[in-house]
């Protein structure tokens, strides 16, 4: 029984999980792109940026609110269905969940309203503070988030005493090993998301030539950060696999499909694609290029990358194919949009961004409208890697996902499963409808309320 | 040390708890209200009337949720794993109302988003007085735990309505005022009579009955503490009398923070009687502190920018929306 409730929990979780980060990806930077917009305004006096803010904000306050209804069930089912996890890291995750409910949440609760409701009943300043605070508390919540994900990664500054994970030093649990890259990655994730969801939409209107002006002012302000943003994610993704290939040699080996490790003084060969095999501890097939992978994973020549077959098998990640596509979509993406991102930026430039020029390039805007998906592909599958290459542990190297499961029945969380499955397609639906009924309806040029 | 550190964890959680009780529980109780409204007009009142600060207000939930998973985790485990189906319950209804009231404002039909809206609320006052009865009965089974455990979910929802019904009044215009009066004193009834039961039912109880309420300066103190409810009770219905627009909701605030002092006193220092103890379930010093630090500053802001947007939003809604 315990088997299948293990299973069924695992499965659970990652169906929340996998559904939840869909939003809060977009509330982090659409928030910090609206707060953008609405300090441009006060700034320069353009009612555009007042109807900009205006239109981005009914599109945030959708994704918000089912950002808020699927992070309901995650802060839970640590102790529904992860109670022994809960009880061995609970004096660490514990208070970092904690702080992230009474630091975050409540920020972004606490100014919502008066973001979406205080128009005109509170002066334009105080109104800019209201949403500086939902764009901080989401990028909190995402920075407490990370901190105790990268700690199961990389675990540090605590002792196990008794069973259970006892602090021992809460700056190097804080900063741990994983924690800068952890942080960083996904906060420039989520940027890239929200930036590529304003170019798209913008470069959708465009592409049909409706409110040409009003849209290309946020297709180029969003264009010109992403080409920054994206670049860097690229430069942060491979420091963050340098450190993944230190601290965690069976999610490397997993991720490149390395079964071997290189003799000191030879480098060790990249596979371009191949298709790794568990069972008989080798890839089916491979393309490979010599010597390379030394250099992606440690920036070294020569230097050592531990091969698979030299981790207890007991200790390797499953589901090694999966492991190995999704980090190449992920890359992949992340190399995508970083140089599509900087081509359209250079094409601005050289047209000195007149709107005609922007208008004519039918395939290129059209390229974005169909690039939205992409960023969330890309974070999915960096979760995917992320989480199920550090199987079979829960916490690295410490508690074995087996162990942290509790003991509830498999048909009780067989239900609880169905009726989230229920409540995600119904939010889908919901979100998409009126989602759609946004898009359509457009822009609405309405002059500012006074306070 | 830890001993102080234990007990002011339990305390801060004890203030949590209040505040979502008072806070989510009238918004929850408006929520089950909106089901006897059938004037779409008169409902978008009733939204209009919590639609800025319902997410703050269940915030506090995962706020508390937080403070138990880091200050008493055994107990936040043990709750959670023994506690599974209410718990699941309780998620599914604060979804499915959390989702009905953003997405009624996008839509253009909304009925059926009030109706998930109401009954959500419903089910999720529901699903709170399931688990406190099963927290105050020890997580014990049986027909007494079983019927103490249904008057807990009645009574809940009768007094989520009542704070609902008084926020209303002091919010909204006209007939949902004079219907709101109405839905005050059935609820404060039930609400009384449920208490009254419960609190009966409770001297069954070997744990809180025998052992702690008998134990010197308890019964005096959960006494006067009754006595304070009977008083807010009547202030309640005095308030309705003198068509006062404010006292109503203050009276429904003060019954409930004795009520809730009641039953902290009644339970501590377990968490779950005669089961699981403060200290058994609590973390070390170092733990304890740290996040007693963080939160500590952290505190008197959120409850500084709450304040904030209830003074916003102050007065009656604007109808003009």
């Amino acid at each position: 029984m315990h088997e299948a409730s293990l299973m069924l929990s695992r499965a659970q979780f990652a169906m929340t999980a996998i559904f939840h980060i869909l939003w809060p990806i977009l509330t982090i930077s659409l928030s910090a792109f609206v707060m953008l917009m609405e300090a441009l305004w006060l700034r320069r006096g353009e009612v555009i940026y007042y109807h900009h803010v205006r239109y981005w904000s009914k599109l945030l306050i959708l994704n918000f609110a089912v950002g808020v209804v699927s992070g309901i069930p995650m802060e839970f089912q640590f102790g529904t269905n992860w109670a022994g996890f809960s009880r061995f890291t609970g004096q660490f995750i514990g208070n970092i969940l904690g702080f992230e409910g009474a630091m975050a949440f409540m920020l972004e609760a606490g100014f919502i309203g008066v973001m979406l409701w205080g128009w005109g009943k509170v002066p334009r300043k105080v109104h800019l503070f209201a949403t500086a605070m939902v764009a901080l508390g989401s990028t909190i919540s995402a920075f407490w988030i990370m901190v105790a994900n990268s700690w199961m990664q990389t675990p540090a500054g605590i002792a196990v005493e008794n069973g259970k994970v006892v602090v021992t030093s809460y700056v190097d649990a804080i900063f741990n090993p994983a924690m800068a890259f952890g942080v960083s990655h996904m906060w420039l994730a989520a940027m890239e998301t929200g930036l590529v969801v304003v170019i798209g939409i913008s470069a959708w209107h465009l592409y049909r030539r409706r409110h040409a002006p009003f849209f290309a002012r946020s297709f180029k302000i969003a264009l010109i950060t992403l080409a920054v943003v994206a670049p860097l994610q690229v430069l942060i993704g491979d420091a963050s696999g340098v450190e993944v290939f230190e601290r965690q040699p069976a999610k490397g080996a997993a991720i490149e499909g390395h079964w071997e490790t290189n003799a000191p003084g030879t480098a060790a060969n990249w596979s371009l694609l191949a298709w790794p095999n568990k069972q008989e501890q080798r890839n089916d097939w491979s393309l490979e290029l010599p010597g390379m992978l030394s250099i992606l994973a440690t920036h070294d020549v020569h230097g050592k990358v531990t091969g698979m077959r030299d981790i207890p098998l007991e200790d390797q990640p499953p589901a090694l194919p999966l492991l190995y596509y999704a980090f190449r979509v992920m890359a992949g993406i992340g190399f995508f949009l970083a140089a599509l991102a900087v081509w359209t930026a250079w094409g601005l430039k050289r047209a000195r961004g007149r709107l005609e020029a922007l208008l004519a390039q039918r395939k290129l805007l059209l390229a974005w409208v169909l690039c939205i998906p992409l960023p969330y592909i890309a974070v999915e599958c960096g979760w995917i890697v992320r989480e199920v290459g550090r199987q079979p542990w829960s916490v690295y190297g410490l508690l074995r996902t087996r162990d942290a499961a509790s003991s509830v029945a498999a048909g009780a969380i067989w239900s609880s499963s169905a009726m989230f499955i229920a409540f995600y397609i119904v939010l889908f639906i919901a979100f998409f409808t009126f989602a759609r009924k946004w898009l359509r309806n457009g822009p609405q040029f309405e002059e500012p309320n006074h306070a | 040390m830890h001993e102080i550190l234990t007990n002011a964890w339990f305390g801060l959680m004890c203030l949590m708890l209040v505040f979502y009780v008072i806070t989510d529980g009238f918004d929850l109780g408006v929520g089950i209200l909106s089901l006897f409204s059938r004037e779409e007009k008169e409902r978008d009142q009733i939204f209009l009337s919590i639609g800025h600060v319902w997410d703050a207000n269940e915030t506090w939930l995962v706020v508390l949720g937080g403070a138990m998973f880091g200050a008493f985790p055994a107990a936040y485990a043990a709750l959670m794993e023994q506690l599974y189906v209410p718990v699941m319950a309780l998620i599914a209804s604060l979804i499915a109302r959390g989702a009905a009231i953003e997405f009624r404002h996008a839509a253009g039909r909304r009925r059926g988003w009030d109706i998930v809206f109401g009954i959500g609320s419903l089910g999720a006052a529901a699903c709170q007085g399931v688990i406190l009865g099963r927290v105050i009965t020890g997580l014990e089974p049986g027909g007494l735990s079983f019927g103490f455990t249904a008057l807990c979910a009645l009574g809940v929802i009768a007094g989520y309505a009542l704070l609902g019904a008084t926020y209303l009044i002091k919010k909204t215009h006209d007939e949902l005022v004079v219907a709101s009066r109405r839905h005050t004193v059935i609820s404060l009834l039930l609400a009384f009579g449920a208490a009254t039961v419960l609190t009966a039912m409770s001297m069954q109880f070997p744990e809180i009955g025998h052992d702690r309420w008998m134990q010197p300066g308890v019964f005096p103190l959960l006494a006067a503490l009754a006595g304070l409810a009977a008083f807010a009770g009547a202030y309640v219905l005095y308030s309705l009398h003198i068509q006062s627009s404010q006292g109503p909701f203050r009276g429904a605030i003060l019954l409930f923070l004795a009520s809730f002092l009641g039953l902290g006193v009644s339970i501590f220092p377990d968490l779950v009687p005669g089961k699981l103890s403060l200290a058994q379930a609590a973390s070390d010093s170092a733990t304890m502190a740290f996040m007693l630090c963080g939160i500590a500053v952290v505190f008197p802001v959120m409850i500084g920018y709450n304040l904030y947007q209830y003074h916003v939003f102050r007065g009656r809604v604007d109808l003009s929306h």
